[in-house]
């Protein structure tokens, strides 16, 4: 029995935390080049809403799931939502060739490190992280629903949230 | 082990007083507004009974929680500070410390977007910067881009600048410098400035003395 719980004890320690652990914490912070414009800090948009969304040219759903943050982002940007996308890709050129390919009107960073998706715990794409006004991840979505009415809920309570005072 | 003995006692004086801040914020949150008082309040002229009016005793005491809370707060600021300078103490003690610090100046030809950092060959900062951040280092900011621990003796700094030139074409550019760390902090600048004359951007590194 002791052992039992040792062992599982020992398992649970040495297994990576599951991206929902990421729920209610401090988005991590990051900064990224962008494949068109300048670098993009993360924590520079503390106050507004941000939806991360996680992508590679070879996840074929991926292509879907940017083109409704497109349009999430067409709808949503006037009343302060930011978008960003980021690369989880081996091949650098051509990340940018499918990020140039399919054109998106908020930024797609680039993560030549991948150190931002080992920080998020990205295990499948597409992935999506919704993060609050305050910087912490309120939502986080590892399926290929992006035009689930759900997403359009979670945005607008985002916006409709107030900044905690700190 | 000294300096984590006393960052150790330090944390543990610290805790009461935080819980106790917590509490006295908690406690003097704002109250559900009051019900208006049923009976009119007393004339002016009613002088004599105005110091002990239980309006009065409940302003002062707001009064006096709001003191209180702001002396804990400054209390807690001030030990942050305490914790803040120990730390940087213990984790670079002057003997070893060096620093390295970027500023910039005009920036007419060269749009900064970063800086690679190699101390005696070994890459020890690479940084990504931002519009805003350089913004701020156009308005006069400094930056510290590095902070660690050399041995003292000769060491070498190496930084690779890139960004857009003129015309928007891609710009790297590298400086360097030997310096000798002795027994007390190095701090070395990185100085972006415009060469008016030859149109170009200047990189100098500058080691203070």
């Amino acid at each position: 029995m002791i052992v039992a719980i040792v062992i599982g004890a020992t398992t649970a320690l040495a297994a990576p935390s599951a991206p929902s652990g990421l729920i209610g914490q401090p988005a991590p912070d990051f900064v990224l080049p962008a494949v068109a414009g300048s670098n993009v800090r993360l924590s520079e948009f503390r106050g507004q809403p941000v939806v991360i969304s996680f992508w590679s040219s070879r996840c074929s759903d991926c292509a879907a799931q940017l083109t409704a943050m497109d349009r999430y982002y067409g709808t949503y940007r006037s009343a302060g939502l930011i978008v960003l996308g980021v690369s989880v890709e081996d091949d650098q050129q051509r990340a940018i060739d499918y990020a140039h390919a399919h054109a998106a009107s908020f930024p797609l960073l680039l993560d030549n490190t991948k150190g931002v998706s080992r920080s998020y715990g990205i295990e499948r794409l597409p992935t999506t992280v919704l993060i609050d006004r305050a910087g912490h991840v309120r939502f986080l979505h590892s399926d290929d629903r992006a035009g689930d009415p759900s997403y359009v809920a979670q945005i607008r309570a985002l916006l409709d949230d107030r900044i905690g005072s700190p | 082990m000294n300096m984590n003995t006393t960052l150790r006692s330090l944390l543990r004086a610290l805790w009461p007083l935080l819980l106790a801040a917590q509490a006295v914020s908690v406690s003097a949150a704002p109250p559900a507004p009051a019900p208006a008082p049923a009976i009119a309040p007393a004339p002016a002229n009613a002088a004599t009974g105005a110091a002990s009016s239980p309006y009065n005793d409940a302003a002062a005491g707001t009064r006096a929680l709001d003191e209180q809370i702001q002396g804990l707060k400054k209390d807690v600021v001030d030990l942050n500070k305490d914790l803040f300078v120990l730390e940087e103490e213990l984790l670079f003690p002057a003997n070893t410390q060096v620093a390295v610090f970027v500023s910039m100046d005009v920036g007419d030809f060269f749009a900064l977007d970063s800086v690679k950092l190699k101390i005696d060959n070994n890459e020890v900062s690479n940084y990504l910067y931002t519009p805003r951040e350089v913004s701020a280092l156009l308005k006069g900011g400094v930056q510290r881009l590095y902070v660690g621990n050399l041995k003292a003796g000769q060491h070498e700094l190496l930084a690779f600048f890139n960004g857009k030139g003129l015309h928007d074409r891609d710009y790297r550019r590298a400086a360097n410098i030997r310096f000798e760390k002795g027994v007390g902090a190095k701090y070395l600048e990185l100085k972006i400035t415009d060469h008016q004359r030859a149109q170009q951007p200047e990189f100098e590194i500058k080691d203070w003395e």
